[in-house]
């Protein structure tokens, strides 16, 4: 159980808030849509539609991660966001290729959505298009992620924040300031090959320590990944959506939990342990759960 | 032309550049990140430009981190912070030797680059020894049994310790001694900057050869006649803070003066010192050229 001796910022985009200290805020949940093959618009608005819901019943902020693969997908996908998404709700964008990323941020301004955009993700592979982009085409907030090559410690996300560990000019916290992005989420790394996950959950009270910024990760993504889980193909799934459980129990502030059909076991199982987070955090230390907090929206 | 063994060898850093977009790319697909591809090219570098004895280029990491992040007490974020005893934990830059080993014909020698431990020292924040001795003498200790490791690979152990021309401690002869003991191959000292003010106590440091930037100070040549001695001379011949590249009629004058100076103990020439700062393609014109130089000299 943690609570941060640093000033924990707490940013809101949409109605939903990021950050604080353990206890405060539910962890914000992102449901990954459009990962594999193309758009499948149809059974996406059904997975939105459940993910919404059970958000809005269990009192868990979730928030869909949009992967955009190729350039022809842009515009289908914004216009399916337009379409099934709430109004101001927020959305995450999640592209690899530099060159797609620029393409994305020019429609995302030409749509008028970059005020409820998060930008998933500024990284040590950011590129000089890619900067220049987000200097006209700016996200509301953008995710960075962690990642260190050379280190793969709690003190190897630091480095990277603080100074690109050598691999850029700066570091990246530096990076997102000076393209006028103060909303940031730290994205500790978790998807390291060796499955090593630990140093991904214990960077997130490192991270959040050091700089009171919300922080979370995919952890998910080293149960898909991992080889010997594979051998029990029948608890798998079960084992991947409560990998999550770790970033609430280690302070963290949202997850990238992975496929948005895992929303209806997910979300419910993080607001079970957002609560007993809770609990504890509001006992030991005085943490009030926030108005639309699952422990004040099942035991008001 | 005077016909001995004169060799052309390198001072440590070669400027490749790591493009983060690459390594991110191999992150996103969950694999190991492998820093061999660009020690190749730095080798490569070198043995096209004909030198004889190589280094692995430095390529992974800052010379002062290369060394810290590998050390037990060490804890790399902004800057190395020392933060217990310093513990040698197993090969720093063996590993990297060996692929360079594996990379050059059998011919061409091999200098394992070692970040001295006065300039380790000067370059950490320390947070448990509180005594520049202590500390310095820490770092040599574990430097000692990264050099006797890296003997059984390489045909000369270099230490670089550009802090002496600087400060030079009482105990700089004992720490860079810890370090001699260590290995069963020729020591060579790299102390760059101007040293004209402790040449007398560079004559006697525990190594086989001392390495100084000759090109850029050329008043060492006078300041070395004052101090005669049996010491080997690696003769820097190309600036390695200036990206104007030499004539190769400009650096045979040069080693013909060094000639003039120490004769027969003129075992080695390099560049001034390590050559990341600059492009590199000046640093592989420079290479070359004094390669070429070399061969007018001292024959191929």
């Amino acid at each position: 159980m943690f609570s941060f001796t640093k000033p924990q910022h707490a940013f809101e985009l949409g109605g939903i808030t990021f950050g604080g200290q353990p206890g405060e805020h539910p962890t914000v949940l992102f449901g990954g849509l459009f990962f594999k093959g193309a758009p499948e618009f149809k059974t996406a608005s059904t997975h939105l539609a459940a993910m919404l819901k059970i958000g809005e019943e269990t009192g868990m902020p979730v928030v869909p991660d949009l992967f955009i693969r190729k350039e022809d997908y842009i515009d289908p996908i914004l216009s399916f966001l337009e379409q099934h998404m709430p109004e101001a709700h927020p959305f995450s964008v999640d592209i690899i290729e530099p060159s797609l990323k620029v393409k994305v941020l020019e429609s995302l301004h030409d749509h008028d959505l970059l005020a409820r955009t998060i930008y998933n993700s500024l990284h040590i592979g950011v590129t000089a298009p890619e900067r220049e982009t987000l200097k006209r085409c700016t996200p509301a907030m953008t995710l960075i992620v962690a990642f260190n090559p050379k280190d793969a410690s709690p003190d190897g996300r630091i480095e990277v924040l603080e100074n690109g560990a050598h691999l850029l000019d700066t570091g990246l916290l530096a990076v997102a300031s000076s393209l006028g992005i103060d909303k940031i989420l730290v994205d500790t790394a978790a998807l390291a090959p060796g499955e090593n996950s630990g140093a991904a959950l214990a960077s997130l009270p490192v991270v959040k320590e050091e700089y009171g910024l919300p922080v979370g990760c995919a952890i998910h993504n080293v149960v898909e990944k991992s080889k010997w889980l594979s051998r029990y193909s029948s608890v798998k799934a079960t084992v991947d959506v409560a990998s999550n459980a770790g970033i609430a129990l280690f302070g963290g502030d949202f997850a990238l939990f992975g496929p948005i059909e895992h929303a209806p076991v997910v979300v419910p199982l993080m607001a079970w342990f957002d609560m007993v987070v809770s609990e504890y955090a509001e006992a030991y230390f005085g943490v009030c759960p926030s108005e639309r907090h699952p422990r004040r929206v099942f035991y008001p | 032309m005077t016909a001995r063994c004169v060799t052309s060898s390198v001072v440590g850093s070669y400027p490749i550049v790591v493009p983060g977009s690459e390594l991110m790319a191999q992150y996103f697909a969950g694999e190991n990140v492998s820093w061999y591809p660009y020690i190749a090219d730095a080798v490569g570098d070198m043995t096209e430009a004909g030198i004889e004895v190589v280094s692995d280029g430095q390529t992974r990491d800052p010379f002062i981190q290369l060394f810290t992040r590998r050390l037990g007490g060490c804890r790399v974020r902004a800057r190395t912070e020392v933060v217990g005893p310093i513990v040698y934990r197993g090969g720093i830059t063996v590993d990297d030797v060996q692929v360079v080993r594996r990379l050059v014909s059998p011919s061409t020698k091999i200098v394992g680059v070692l970040t001295g431990p006065f300039t380790l020292m000067k370059s950490c924040i320390d947070l448990f020894y509180h005594d520049e001795r202590a500390c310095c003498l820490g770092f040599a200790e574990a430097l000692r049994q990264e050099a006797a490791a890296l003997s059984w690979f390489v045909d000369e152990v270099s230490i670089d310790e550009p802090w002496f021309a600087n400060e030079l401690p009482a105990y700089a002869e004992e720490a860079i001694g810890v370090i001699s003991e260590g290995s069963s191959c020729p020591m060579r000292l790299h102390v760059c900057g101007d040293v004209s003010r402790i040449v007398h106590r560079l004559v006697g440091m525990p190594v086989d050869v001392l390495s100084h930037e000759f090109k850029a100070s050329p008043k060492l040549f006078d300041a070395y006649l004052q101090y005669p001695s049996e010491m080997g001379m690696c003769i820097g011949s190309v600036r390695s803070d200036d990206v104007r590249v030499e004539s190769v009629e400009e650096v045979v004058a040069h080693l013909r003066r060094a000639e003039e100076v120490f004769g027969r103990r003129v075992v080695q020439v390099a560049p001034d010192c390590g050559q990341r700062m600059l492009p590199r393609e000046v640093a592989f014109a420079k290479l070359r050229c004094l390669q070429q130089a070399k061969e007018v000299v001292y024959g191929g």
